[in-house]
């Protein structure tokens, strides 16, 4: 198995004034741990892109391409034995919680060696060891269940945190409304993160709904306050998680944080995105996160060695996974007959 | 031995369950305070509290999405239904998730739970509160489907279906709520996937299940003493795991059967049962497979209309008399 | 008339059961048809009056001509439907099979039923029904059983009753009938000669018992001699193949293929001979299934036309009667017919390290008639030893699993 690139920078760096606020609140280490895992997640996703064209990834994937600072910004806040759930688009969000990137792209390809072993494809990568508790296909689907795991949280007082991803479109269906209802009024531990790129599939979000904001909008229905954040800003994001989530590790009850940002591709890889104007995605690509950040980076102080040094390793470490993924043999015909139940099989006659 | 009625087997078994793994919760409308609008679940809350035994709001979605979320951390969750008839409003949580997370996971996920509900008719409450859907259930790979037809079975099964490691859809027939019967004192577990052999016989044998089973001994006694009509009745208790080794033994020992089925003509558990029948035991077959089942109608709702839709104990007679020769 | 098979293109309406004027009921039997190997009982398609007969019984006919004509009461087009469509348009070789059930529905035999009967060599004819019309129930079929008593000793149906005056009156059924004329017939055409060999059938034993009762577990029956004899007897004409052949007029007409009737006995009710084609070319395991398969059709009464077609060489298998040895009639218009009767353990001479001895062995006798217009008894006999050779010689055992 490929390893996770290593930062080989040390604790502190930099001088001045940028020395001062690179060893803020959020500090040097924090930063860099989030600028690999945007990383790791954009390349990925670039070399999901391209394996796509070579007819290696089949069916559709949808890419977060633009969106990283969200789920680094939260997965940078949160604890190990946390839980996340997350959409379809959900590499990102999978990725920054641990899981490997041989496990990920074999699972796209359809691979033995997949998150899944084959059996669930790009919209379902899910990895229990890492926290990160599926990925779901059905538009709101997964908010009851996050409240669900929270609540499990709650009564067996473990201290951990449920953080719910989903996006601007979710916020119009019935099960948004019923898990945020349900989370306010048991005080669950859970943070429900809306990343709003502005469009649900190809239809502008302004259009769907009668106030300006999808999801912070709507907390105050469910008596939770506004919270509103750059999504393209990993520092922002990052903090307003970080409050969040120990608000509802404190028993302080539930938040919805609504982070703008924007993808640069089509809502699924076969969607070239022809319905949003081509000056609004100049302007948000002008916006990328992972550019805007790494100038942060060296702004602050890191060195350009240390920062080429984290894209060298990404690079190198996505390079040996791709290969690992491509020699995984598809998965044995036995597998689909198996795992329906707990023992293991699939029958349902004697 | 002790007598209970049908609903009181329901809250004797949640409380055995209860009292051995503090594991298992309880979340449904109107379940903790009010004991349930069946008075299914009475004296819960008092015994386990209010974390352990939740009221929720009216949110099917909410209600089974968070059993699945508890499923999957940790916890045994039993959330209520109140009406089978509303599992329509939260059919995706069962069969899109619950249904398939362990199988697309390839076994990352468990799901430990058990969704009981209120089921059929019988009762004048009208076509959108009297349907048996186990049928629905059963046709959704990923779910076990028990549909109980006494206090005994009741206990027994939901133990079972509570310690199973498995989603189980728990099907509850309204109309056998008032029931009485003898259940086995102390720890009472059974085993999902059997049928029962309810009464022996050499003519012909019925399958039946839940509120059915009572009206097809009824009929049988009839058949005995005015036809001399030996019947072989099943109550086949589980349909999914199916216990076809039981069925197909009986039919191939009879070379007869009857289906008597509470759900709609088309798509019944019976018409599977059929299909298995006669592909199985096709050489054994002495007349062709009969079906008694509802019509292919939403359930009315005055009186005659309703028990005339539902497989009565005379149109079982009936039919059996002029079917089998 | 219908087409009674692929290469018929004529039938004789043998009897009306129905005269001009009757009331005819759908489906119910409005006459016969027949070939010397086949009869044929034909429903009306329609409810009615018949009219009009076109065709007289004994007449011969060709393949679609219109035999009679019934007033359906609907307009006079619809009235004159023709009987070729009487018989089932597809399949020329099912009529036999489907005609009974869908006009009698006593006749309507339940997946449990056929089992029954076919396992047990057994006619519907033969069972009576309790059920709804007559239906015949599996209890019907197993309190049958329990009154017969075990095989293979089949039981001649009961004798109808006296008539009072010492005498017992049996007309001949059709198959009787049919049966008598073509034997008084061969006997008149040729000119008949018996020839026989004892053969000892110790290798084929052999076989036998190593096949053993898996054979009988896998396939549903046992393995007999027959199939072994049939593909000896395969092997021996393509060493002598004016022994496969026909008479026609002047000339002795030889084939290629052997297509092998097998005289089959309908539990006293009468024989038939159907065939299987091209046994030549069949290994022993696969004559025995083919053999075992038209005679249990024979007995189910579900052979077709083409099941009587083209037969070259006949067997005519005697051995479950326990005889010594039978003088067989020849299926004409072939050339020879082969009895096989009992075999038995007999004390037969054997040399044992040069010395004469006495052994013990299974010692059958096969039995030709062959026809000495077409050829001479030196033929026949060597035809004879050369089977006998086969039989005694071959390592059968090796040619089962």
């Amino acid at each position: 198995m490929a390893k996770k690139a290593k930062s080989k920078a040390p604790a502190k760096s930099g001088k001045g004034r940028g020395a001062a606020r690179l060893n803020d609140d959020i500090g040097e280490e924090k930063r860099l741990e989030m600028f690999q895992m945007q990383l790791e997640v954009r390349l990925l996703e670039n070399r999901a892109n391209d394996l796509f064209l070579q007819n290696l990834v089949k069916g559709t994937i949808h890419l977060s391409v633009g969106m990283e600072a969200v789920a680094a910004g939260c997965g940078a806040a949160m604890r190990k034995n946390d839980y996340t759930f997350c959409t379809y688009r959900g590499h990102a969000h999978t990725m920054v919680r641990g899981a490997p990137m041989t496990g990920v792209l074999g699972e796209l390809m359809g691979r033995e060696c997949g998150l899944l072993n084959g059996k669930g494809g790009s919209m379902h990568l899910t990895s229990v060891e890492h926290g990160a508790m599926g990925s779901y296909a059905i538009i709101g689907a997964h908010l009851p269940i996050a409240v669900g795991a929270a609540w499990s949280a709650q009564y067996r007082g473990s201290g951990q945190v449920s953080v719910c991803f989903f996006g601007d479109g979710a916020t119009n269906i019935g099960a948004f409304h019923e898990a945020l209802n349900m989370a306010a009024i048991w005080k669950l531990p859970v943070v429900f993160v809306c990343e709003n790129n502005l469009y649900m599939e190809y239809t502008p979000i302004a259009d769907v709904i009668p106030v300006e904001h999808p999801a912070a909008d709507r907390a105050s229905a469910y008596g939770m306050d506004q919270i509103l954040v750059d999504g393209n800003d990993p520092d922002a994001v990052f903090r307003v998680a970080r409050d969040a989530i120990e608000m509802a590790r404190a028993g302080d009850g539930p938040s919805i944080i609504e982070a703008k940002t924007y993808r640069h591709l089509g809502h699924s890889r076969a969607d070239p995105g022809t319905y949003r104007p081509p000056e609004e995605i100049e302007e948000w690509k002008k916006r990328d996160p992972i550019p805007m950040y790494r100038k942060r980076l060296l702004d602050y102080g890191v060195t350009e060695k240390t920062v080429s040094g984290i894209e060298d390793a990404v690079m190198k470490a996505l390079d040996e996974a791709t290969e690992e993924a491509k020699a995984s043999p598809v998965p044995a015909l036995e597998l689909g007959h198996t795992e329906v139940w707990a023992d293991g099989g699939s029958a349902w006659r004697n | 031995m002790a007598e209970l009625t049908y609903r009181e087997a329901v809250a004797a078994a949640i409380a055995q369950e209860m009292r051995r793994d503090e594991n298992v919760v309880f979340l449904g409308e109107d379940v903790a305070d009010a004991g349930g609008v069946f008075k299914t679940t009475v004296g819960l809350l008092d015994e386990f509290g209010p974390l352990r035994v939740r009221d929720t709001p009216i949110s099917e979605q909410a209600i089974v999405g968070a059993a699945m979320g508890a499923a999957m951390t940790g916890l045994r969750p039993i959330a209520e239904i109140m009406f089978s008839d509303f599992f329509a409003v939260c059919w995706d949580i069962i069969t899109n998730q619950i249904a398939k997370s362990r199988y697309m996971t390839n076994g990352q996920v468990a799901l430990p739970l058990v969704i009981r509900t209120a089921n059929g008719g019988g009762v004048r409450f009208g076509a959108q509160h009297s349907q048996s859907l186990e049928n629905w259930a059963m046709m959704v790979p990923g779910l076990k489907v028990v549909a109980p037809s006494t206090p005994a079975d009741i206990k027994g099964l939901l133990a079972a279906a509570i310690r199973d490691p498995d989603p189980v859809i728990f099907f509850e027939q309204k109309s056998l709520y008032g029931n009485k019967g003898e259940v086995p004192e102390g720890e009472h577990v059974d085993e999902l996937g059997i049928a029962k052999i309810v009464r022996p016989g050499d003519d012909v044998t019925i399958l039946a299940l839940a509120a059915m089973v009572p009206r097809a001994l009824e009929a049988a006694e009839i058949l005995a003493a005015e036809d001399g009509i030996g019947a072989n009745v099943i109550d086949v208790r589980s349909l999914v795991p199916l216990d076809t080794k039981t069925i197909l033994a009986e039919v191939s020992r009879t070379g007869r059967v009857v289906t008597v089925e509470e759900n709609p003509r088309l798509c019944g558990w019976g018409a599977e049962l059929s299909s298995i029948i006669s592909e199985e035991c096709f050489y054994d077959l002495d007349m062709p497979i009969v079906r008694i089942t509802t019509p292919h109608v939403p359930l009315p709702a005055a009186d005659d209309l309703e028990d005339h839709a539902i497989p009565s104990v005379s149109r079982i007679v009936e039919t059996i008399r002029r079917e089998v020769d | 008339m219908p087409q009674l098979g692929e290469t018929v293109s004529e039938g004789t309406l043998t009897i009306w059961h129905k005269s001009v004027g009757d009331e005819v009921t759908a489906n119910e039997v409005l006459f016969e048809i027949g070939t010397d190997k086949v009869e044929m009982e034909v429903p009306a398609p329609t409810s009615g009056v018949l009219k009009e007969i076109r065709v007289d019984a004994g007449e011969t006919v060709g393949v679609g001509t219109i035999l009679a004509v019934i007033d359906d009461g609907s307009a006079p087009a619809a009235a004159e439907t023709p009987a070729a469509k009487v018989a089932p348009a597809a399949a020329p070789a099912q009529p036999q099979r489907q005609s009974a059930p869908s006009r009698d529905k006593s006749l309507k035999l339940s997946p449990v039923v056929r089992k029954l009967l076919a396992e047990n060599n057994l006619q519907p004819g033969q069972i009576t029904g309790t059920g709804r019309d007559g239906r015949i129930k599996r209890g019907d079929v197993l309190a049958f059983l329990k009154g017969t008593p075990a095989a293979p000793a089949a039981r001649p149906t009961p004798m109808p009753a006296s008539s009072g005056d010492g005498r017992t009156v049996v007309p001949f059924n059709r198959r009787r009938q049919m049966t008598a004329e073509h034997m008084v017939r061969s006997k008149a055409t040729s000119a008949h000669v018996l020839q026989a060999v004892e053969v000892d059938f110790s290798n084929v034993d052999a076989a036998r018992k190593r096949a053993g009762s898996k054979w009988k577990a896998k396939e549903g029956f046992s393995l007999s001699y027959l199939p072994f004899i049939a593909k000896a007897v395969c092997d021996a004409i393509a060493e002598f193949p004016k022994i496969n052949a026909h008479v026609e007029g002047e000339n002795l007409v030889a084939f290629d293929a052997v297509n092998l009737a097998i005289a089959v006995d309908l539990d006293f009710e009468g024989l038939v001979a159907p065939v299987v084609r091209d046994a030549g070319s069949m290994a022993v395991v696969d004559l025995a299934r083919a053999i075992n398969d038209i005679a249990a059709r024979a007995r189910r009464d579900a052979l077709g036309p083409d099941d009587f077609q083209g037969a070259t060489y006949t067997i005519s298998n005697n051995g479950t009667f326990g005889t010594l040895i039978t003088a067989p009639i020849i299926n004409q218009p072939q050339v020879a017919i082969l009895s096989t009767d009992a075999v038995i353990k007999k004390p037969v001479a054997v040399v044992v390290d040069g010395t004469d001895a006495v052994a013990v062995r299974p010692v059958g006798v096969l039995a030709q008639s062959f026809d000495h217009r077409a050829i001479d008894g030196a033929y026949s006999a060597a035809f004879l030893r050369r089977l006998k050779d086969i039989i005694e010689t071959r390592e059968w055992a090796a040619a089962v699993p």
